[in-house]
């Protein structure tokens, strides 16, 4: 089929009531059926740290959250399908004055330029820590492989990765537990 | 009391002070500024290369519930002039066709993506659904793909008003070819093809317009030149300078080159909310971005080098055949880059005696876009690929063929005309040759190859240009080449510095600051930096070609020096003494007299008297603490040097190879801040490798593209690329305040001819050579049984 053909069908109407817990805050919100999970975070919720940067194709990596524990593409995703679903997203993960390790990592070891692909990466690091505290170089590069950085070249990223670790690892176990609650 | 250079910023690796909203999600993109009242746009694109518009029937879609408006290309030419206005095209001599361009095809459609209806709804959904109602008769013409068919003199025209498909033809040079060639022991003469490709960013193209009849327009737009872009929309949609306020948001996620032309869309968009009245936003999705931005390269060279028997290159003779696309992308019309590209093919090499024929041909695909290392990536690897070829003909040890050829002294001219202000590069490329520990490698090589692997090393060279002049660049793109930037200091003593400029994640709220605090000797915290707002800033060229390091900086620098005379003589005058200016430390946000300093005020109360109590200023000095500069240096350009070197395993069976090392030893004058430097050479070559071993815009022979999402267009990720290592030879440049050149523009150019030279040594057989782009297994493998 022809690129330009891809067709959404006209026509597919319809809402639906969903309830979701976004980082820690439940949201109950009626939206069209066909509505991208992605766009119901960033146009209903006004949580536009989730980034799309390309058509739906689950490639780039820029809209990825963690939902129910997992790493999920948020373009994917319709918005219908999370219903029920507890989602972190970037603006969950630290405050400004309590940054996630995470985002300390990135900060300190120039992890991003233009930040666009960095909420997406920092919620794929998220889970790589949860079960890896200790990635090897390769094991990091492995795990980002679904989350395309245009500007850095990766190589500060392993470092923002690696300094969050450490981070990490030098913290009590329930400290350490509660970075992770997703 | 803390001393000066306690207070240094400039050359530390600080973190930078964009991030923190970064990385809480409250970067502020294109896409997050929606305003009330929105709508939304989406376009309708030929499915055809080269069609006439036979009829087209927006009826469903207008009656299509939600849509607000369906607009076709006459309507929007009629609001507007064709919109290559004159102070966008480019004055390189030579002999140039224009193209008259109009935001929307209106009977013939030239490539697959030419923007024809515009749909524009309550929600981008809608737009969406009514797109796919809108109905299209072509009428197909032959298509033309190739570049050699299309400059056949018989071949169909694709502008028909044209003489030819050529969009521009020119010569470049200087010195006695002949003779060189004359004299030449040996000639290397071959066809190099560097493929299309280029720097498609994370973030695609998006404007949001508003309109309304006091005002004028409000343009949101990830523009790397919204100064530019200003000047351009009003002058094409006939509207008073004043009415005409372009925005580039707080946050831009990348854009490398891309980002800097006028699009199409642009004005469409512009126009769209001057006829509704209401905002309208256009965000381009992914599919688009692939088939219209971000193509670049694509270059054939009919390279011919005349050698001594000792490596010394004595004349170049080269045919350059660029693939412009369709030409009609504003400021460059495709041919800007290929034409640097050729200025600067001679790269770090002295060159006396240079011969280049460049012809930059339509084709039936979308406009190249500039993108990083701007017109040079195929340049750089027909350059110095073919010096390894030469090394290899006469069996003399590539080292010294580079050497040998390398600018020693400095300033420079080409033959071309460029200018290479200074630097130390065979200093930079000798450094290099010890980390890669060459005589090592070689060693081990052969013990490998005892052992049936194949190890091989390669380097090249990377003088990327570091800003441009206004010499040059008034003639260049018709705009000036100065940087420019605004010093304020506040009631509160603190200092904003605005740029008119508008980065895309170069960081330049951590670098310029860096410097700024420097000047007047204040915490970098006291700095903030507003950009991106024409009505605000400035005016300037944008963020591109380097220039920020070299030019914008400066400026903000000699910004800082006009009000440090005033802040003195205020000083001298408030603590009562006689002094010339000149005779003050600022430091630690005070202002210290050297003779005695115990004679101190500090800035604050300086800021306080200035602004708010003028009473106490001294006689007849006016009030306020500001200074606006411009920034030109005294010299027709600057370049700043970055040799890359690789060793890497090939299999032969396959053609595949693994970079094992990759290093780059990169001088950038003095580094504001040396760790956003090397992020932006770890960004540059990992886009280089990409560009040299994933990426291909590949077209069928209808013209229609096939890598229109990201995987077919494979962007390298983490598990793709190698460690980077970044070594520092910084030569500070004496052209500019600070001695700092910029970073980053070029550094993808030396990637391809360092892989192919690493391949080539690794295979080591002779007759075996990798001439085009991209190097990937399956390239490599046809060249390995090619020459069987
Ligand atoms: S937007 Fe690219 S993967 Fe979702
Ligand atoms: S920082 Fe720009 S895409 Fe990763």
């Amino acid at each position: 089929m022809h690129p330009l053909q891809d067709v959404q069908k006209p026509g597919v109407e319809g809402t639906k009531t969903i309830q979701v817990r976004v980082n820690g805050q439940i949201y109950k919100r009626e939206v069209p059926i066909r509505m991208l999970l992605v766009d119901f975070l960033r146009e209903e919720l006004g949580l536009t740290g989730t980034h799309v940067g390309c058509s739906v194709e689950g490639r780039c990596g820029a809209c990825t959250i963690v939902l129910n524990g997992n790493n999920v593409k948020s373009c994917l995703l319709l918005a219908v399908q999370a219903d029920g679903a507890d989602i972190l997203t970037v603006e969950g993960l630290g405050e400004p004055d309590n940054l996630h390790p995470i985002q300390e990592g990135f900060w300190e070891k120039h992890g991003l330029q233009c930040g666009y692909c960095t909420p997406g990466m920092m919620m794929s690091v998220y889970n790589l820590l949860k079960v890896n505290p200790h990635p090897s170089v390769a094991e990091i590069r492995e795990a980002l492989v679904g989350n395309i950085c245009r500007c850095t070249g990766y190589e500060h990223i392993i470092e923002a990765v690696q300094y969050a670790a450490d981070r990490i690892a030098a913290m009590p176990k329930e400290e350490r537990d509660k970075l992770f609650s997703y | 009391m803390t001393t000066v250079s306690e207070t240094k910023w400039v050359g530390r690796a600080i973190r930078r002070r964009e991030d923190p909203r970064l990385l809480a999600g409250k970067g502020k993109y294109i896409g997050d500024i929606t305003l009330p009242g929105t709508t939304y746009v989406h376009l309708v694109r030929s499915t055809h290369a080269h069609a006439r518009i036979r009829n087209i029937d927006t009826t469903k879609a207008e009656n299509y519930p939600g849509v607000v408006a369906v607009v076709t290309g006459e309507e929007v030419a009629a609001a507007m002039k064709p919109m290559l206005v004159p102070s966008i095209i480019p004055r390189l001599g030579g002999e140039l066709q224009i193209p008259t361009v109009y935001p929307l095809a209106i009977d013939k459609v030239l490539w697959v993506g030419d923007p024809i209806v515009a749909i524009i709804a309550e929600n981008k959904y809608i737009a969406e659904d009514a797109a796919q109602l809108v109905e299209i008769e072509y009428e197909p013409l032959p298509v033309l793909e190739d570049p050699e068919e299309a400059l056949k003199s018989d071949s169909p025209k694709i502008h028909e008003d044209w003489k030819s498909n050529v969009l521009w033809h020119g010569e470049l040079g200087d010195g006695d070819v002949e003779k060189a060639f004359r004299e030449a022991d040996y000639i290397l003469s071959e066809r190099f093809y560097g493929h299309r490709t280029g720097c498609a960013p994370l973030e695609t193209r998006g404007a949001v317009a508003s309109y309304d009849d006091f005002t004028g327009l409000t343009l949101y737009i990830n523009s790397q030149r919204p100064h530019i872009l200003r000047m351009a929309l009003s002058q094409i949609l006939n509207i008073p300078h004043d009415k005409v306020r372009v925005i580039a948001p707080k946050d831009v996620g990348g854009a490398f080159g891309t980002k800097a032309p006028i699009y199409r869309e642009d004005l469409l968009i512009c126009y769209l909310a001057m006829k509704l009245k209401r905002p309208v936003k256009w965000i381009e999705n992914r599919m688009e971005s692939l088939m219209t931005i971000g193509q670049e390269r694509d270059q054939i060279h009919y390279l011919e080098l005349a050698v001594r028997k000792d490596g010394k290159i004595l004349g170049l003779r080269d045919r350059i055949i660029a693939d412009v696309g369709d030409g009609r992308t504003g400021v460059y019309l495709g041919f800007v880059m290929p034409w640097l590209g050729a200025a600067y093919l001679t790269n770090a090499f002295d060159i006396p005696n240079v011969h280049i024929d460049l012809s930059c041909v339509v084709t039936n695909k979308p406009c190249l876009s500039p993108s990083r290392a701007f017109g040079e990536f195929p340049a750089r690897f027909a350059m110095d690929y073919a010096l390894h070829l030469v090394a290899r003909e006469l069996n003399l040890d590539p080292r010294d063929v580079f050497e040998k050829n390398i600018i020693k002294k400095f300033p420079y001219v080409t033959a071309t005309g460029i200018t290479h202000d200074s630097g130390d590069y065979v200093g930079a490329f000798k450094t290099l040759l010890e980390a890669l520990d060459y005589d090592r490698v070689k060693q081990e090589q052969k013990e490998a190859r005892k052992n049936g692997r194949l190890i091989g090393v390669g380097f090249a060279m990377g003088a990327e240009m570091s800003g441009i002049g206004s010499q040059v660049f008034v003639a260049m793109e018709n705009q000036p080449g100065y940087g420019s930037a605004t010093v304020k200091i506040d009631t509160h003593g603190m200092v904003q510095v605005l740029e008119g400029d508008s980065p895309q994640g170069q960081g330049h709220e951590t670098t310029i600051a860096q410097a700024v605090a420097d000047e007047l000797g204040v915490n970098i915290d006291d700095i903030y930096i507003s950009y991106g707002d024409t009505f605000a800033t400035p005016f300037a060229s944008g963020t591109l070609g380097n220039r920020g390091a070299s030019y914008t900086v400066s400026a903000a620098v000699l910004a800082c020096r006009k009000l440090k005379t005033k802040i003195q003589k205020i000083a001298a005058y408030l603590l009562g003494i006689e002094s010339d200016s000149e005779e003050f430390i600022f430091a630690n946000r005070e202002v210290i007299w050297k003779k005695d300093n115990s004679k101190r005020v500090s800035l604050d109360d300086i800021a306080d008297v200035a602004i708010m109590a003028p009473t106490k200023l001294p006689p007849g000095m006016e009030a306020g603490l500001e200074a606006t500069a411009y920034f030109e240096a005294n010299i027709a350009s600057m370049l700043s040097i970055g040799v890359h070197g690789a060793v890497v395993e090939v299999n032969p069976k396959t053609g595949d190879y693994k970079i094992l090392r990759y290093v780059v030893v990169d001088d950038c004058g003095v580094p504001i801040n040396p760790m956003l430097v090397r992020g932006q050479v770890h960004g540059g070559v990992v886009m280089g490798i990409g560009n040299t071993r994933y990426e291909k815009y590949i077209y069928d022979e209808a013209g229609q593209p096939l890598c229109t999402t990201l995987m077919e267009y494979h962007m390298p990720s983490a598990a793709d690329v190698p460690d980077i290592e970044v070594i520092e030879y910084n030569v500070p440049t004496p052209y500019t305040p600070l001695g700092t050149k910029g970073k980053g523009e070029g550094v993808p150019g030396p990637v391809p001819a360092t892989l192919a030279s690493a391949i080539t040594d690794a295979i080591d057989r002779p007759g075996f050579k990798l001439l085009n782009l991209p190097l990937t297994p399956e390239s490599i493998w046809r060249a390995l049984n090619e020459d069987k």
